[in-house]
């Protein structure tokens, strides 16, 4: 009876969904800076499955009906750029020095630290895309050779601390012009950010969502020659 | 443009991503083949916003959830998430400030260069 019921496809994606609605209810409610659905529902699945004693090959069965939204999730995020063309058109050049310059700093300092604090290789790979959105950084990680749910805790976590950090750094860095604020944090904290760019202004939004995507592509081309 | 119908173009542009990706000398994710494809796709005017749209925004707005299972996978991982905690810490922080200031500079100095230039 248990293994029928916990092994069921409809386990693992009705307990994503719950999780996940409980995370936004939450979310809406506290409206803190730290409060992040993805978050929470992990904070919600993995002490059910393990407390349950639920092997994640069970939960897997519906899991990876999700995961195979990953791929048309990211495909889509082309109806972002599309949409913001013009804004492209206009700060082609902002837009290409910010992504390029926060790719490079990426992989440079998570390179460099990661040997500081002698952590190794496997680690390093999958801390490497931690700046792009999660289903590239996903790609990126296991084209390295990389951990790739370390890689999704990595993001989550960066997501969530550019939301945190964005305005105050561009308050103390006295960085007032609304596209290279949205550029920054895209570059820096992919989707999660994007959704505080949004609520900064319209203009942040926008940009933040084209460096975000530009941000992933250029990530994954600078990657191919290591994998 | 039915919701069915919809499906269909993102799923055969995923395919079709997972297509080039195989072609291609070097390694490189379906998913980012396919993004590029619909981009073209929409850039050429073969495709319209209207024929993705409604699909395209229910996968954009509920993104986050896609990512659940990658995520809860780290099950398989937690003596390595105990063993190295603060040093993860350490980097993601320094290198996303780093990464937000850098990105930052170049693009406000990319602006200031071109409202000179103008």
């Amino acid at each position: 009876m248990r293994e029928a019921v916990f092994s069921s496809p409809f386990f693992g994606i009705t307990l994503s969904l719950a999780a996940y609605c409980i995370g936004v209810m939450i979310c809406r409610r506290t409206s803190l800076a730290i409060c992040n659905p993805l978050l929470i529902s992990y904070l919600i699945i993995i002490p059910t499955l393990l407390l349950a004693g639920i092997p994640l090959e069970w939960y897997e069965n519906g899991g990876d009906l999700i995961d195979m939204f990953l791929s048309p999730a990211t495909a889509v995020l082309a109806l972002t750029v599309y949409r913001q063309r013009k804004l492209v058109r206009r700060h082609i050049i902002a837009i290409a020095a910010g992504t390029v310059a926060g790719c490079v700093t990426s992989i440079t300092t998570v390179y460099a630290m990661c040997r500081l604090l002698s952590l190794d290789g496997i680690v390093t790979a999958s801390l490497l895309p931690k700046s792009i959105t999660t289903p590239m950084a996903i790609a990126v990680s296991q084209s390295l050779g990389g951990i790739g749910p370390l890689t999704v805790l990595a993001v989550i976590f960066t997501g969530i601390l550019g939301s945190i950090l964005a305005p105050l750094l561009t308050r103390v860095f006295r960085i007032r012009d609304e596209v290279v604020q949205g550029i920054a944090i895209g570059a820096s904290s992919h989707a999660v950010g994007t959704g505080k760019a949004i609520e900064m202004g319209e203009i942040q939004g926008a940009m933040s969502s084209i460096s975000l995507v530009i941000s992933g592509i250029l990530t994954v081309l600078v990657s191919i020659p290591f994998s | 443009m039915s919701i069915l119908a919809q499906m269909a173009i993102v799923f055969a542009t995923c395919l079709a991503g997972e297509a080039l990706s195989a072609i291609l000398p070097f390694p490189f994710p379906s998913s980012i083949a396919a993004m590029l494809l619909l981009l073209a796709a929409l850039w050429t005017g073969i495709l319209k916003v209207e024929h993705i749209r409604q699909k395209s925004d229910f996968l954009l707005s509920n993104m986050s959830f896609f990512f659940i299972p990658a995520g809860v996978r780290v099950i398989e991982h937690l003596s390595l998430v105990s063993a190295i905690w603060w040093r993860f810490i350490v980097v993601v922080v320094v290198s996303t400030v780093a990464v937000f200031l850098a990105s930052a500079l170049a693009a406000g100095l990319a602006m200031r260069f071109g409202r000179r230039r103008r």
